[in-house]
């Protein structure tokens, strides 16, 4: 069966991109979602409560890049670029959360799923549209 | 480019740098409508200035070379692409450094004293920083003090992350796409490509001096900064890529793309 056919692999974006966005409003740790902790982290101003609004903003500009190459094939090294901005304000917030809350790690739950998923399918989006072959 | 006229235009105005129209005139000996006619005709490769002089575009470049190495196609590094036309992409091309990224052999010089500054000042400033460095991340250490001779050492990787990030790149385009020419251009040019990395290093010095980095609105800005100088320094491991090995840019962005993820990693499984 030809999946191609069926299927648009430049979903592939869209879906990670969406996939990123709602781990922000899912549970990470003790059933708190990160826009829960952003919003204690700013009320008693001790931490970079905004960092944890970077999978957010990531999902966001990874959704613009996607949408981009969706919408026009033609702006693919735009998206390209774009996806690029996206990942680097996930990969920050991943670094410091996985280094900084590695024991807790084993008891993560949806959210942190849902947002490495959601990575990983833009990253084989970027892989895929700079793939295509052009016409 | 198909009329013997029109060939030897690019290639009086190529050798010369730029060209009037009375010498055009004199050397090619033709009337001066033929004359405007095919000027007309080559008006995507060549451009009259203020100055009233006749100067190659980019593109114009390009065919000169293509002429000079008897290719009857122009051979461009894909960067006349209407895509590149985009405000995104413009922009991109505007900070890309081509003169030193694609230099004339006459120029190497220049090249090799900007490559060598930006290594040295990108290794001080690691070392002052006390930051790890891993192909475009760094590692930041937990120590308050750092001792000089852990700065030393600090730099000294720098330079050592420097070569081993040029040898995984020369090895992808050997090993993938069996691009074996240009390794020593390739290598002069690649220490420009952390130019970006350097000014973050030197932002990154005078937040943490002046105790700014306690800060937490400052500490955001210092990631978003980390980013967009992540991203600058791989668009010009991009450029470098495409025009030095000459790869196709979607080859060179796969290229960034799987040597800046996989360096993530490491340094990720490293911090751990």
């Amino acid at each position: 069966m030809n999946i191609k056919k069926y299927l648009d692999f430049r979903l592939l974006g869209l879906t990670g991109s969406i996939l990123l966005i709602i781990s922000q409003f899912l549970s990470w740790f003790s059933n708190q979602s990160l826009i829960y902790i952003y919003v204690v982290t700013t009320s008693v101003a001790i931490e970079d409560s905004f960092l944890y609004l970077f999978p957010l903003i990531s999902g966001i500009i990874c959704l613009v890049g996607t949408g981009l190459i969706v919408y026009k094939i033609d702006y693919r090294i735009n998206s390209v670029i774009i996806n690029f901005v996206g990942l680097g304000f996930f990969l920050i917030f991943i670094f410091k959360i996985v280094t900084e809350e590695f024991i807790y790690l084993p008891t993560a739950q949806i959210g942190f799923y849902f947002s490495i998923i959601g990575s990983i399918l833009i990253f084989f989006d970027i892989l895929n549209i700079l793939m295509i072959k052009e016409s | 480019m198909g009329h013997g006229l029109r060939r030897k235009i690019i290639n009086i105005i190529g050798e010369n740098k730029f060209t009037s129209f009375t010498y055009l005139k004199k050397e090619l000996k033709v009337s001066t409508g033929t004359i405007y006619h095919h000027l007309d005709t080559l008006s995507h490769l060549i451009e009259q200035r203020d100055d009233k002089k006749y100067y190659l575009t980019e593109l114009g470049g390009h065919a000169y070379n293509s002429l000079k190495d008897n290719i009857t196609t122009i051979i461009t590094p894909d960067f006349s692409k209407k895509e590149f036309s985009s405000p995104i992409l413009k922009g991109l091309m505007r900070l890309t450094p081509k003169k030193y990224i694609n230099y004339e052999s006459n120029q190497m010089i220049y090249t090799i004293i900007i490559s060598i500054t930006i290594a040295l000042i990108g290794a001080i400033f690691c070392g002052l920083n006390g930051l790890f460095p891993f192909f475009l991340f760094f590692g930041q250490s937990e120590l308050e003090f750092i001792e000089p001779i852990l700065q030393v050492i600090l730099a000294i990787i720098f330079i050592g992350n420097i070569f081993f990030f040029f040898l995984i790149n020369e090895g992808i385009c050997r090993i993938i796409y069996k691009k074996k020419e240009n390794t020593l251009k390739f290598l002069i040019a690649f220490p420009i490509i952390l130019f970006p990395i350097d000014i973050y290093l030197v932002l990154h010095f005078i937040l943490f001096s002046t105790g700014s980095l306690n800060l937490p609105a400052v500490r955001i800005l210092d990631n978003v900064l980390v980013i967009l100088f992540q991203v600058l320094s791989l668009w010009l491991l991009t450029y470098n890529l495409s025009v030095n090995k000459k790869l196709k840019i979607e080859n060179s962005l796969i290229i960034s793309l799987l040597i800046h993820y996989g360096g993530f990693s490491i340094i990720l499984l490293l911090s751990i």
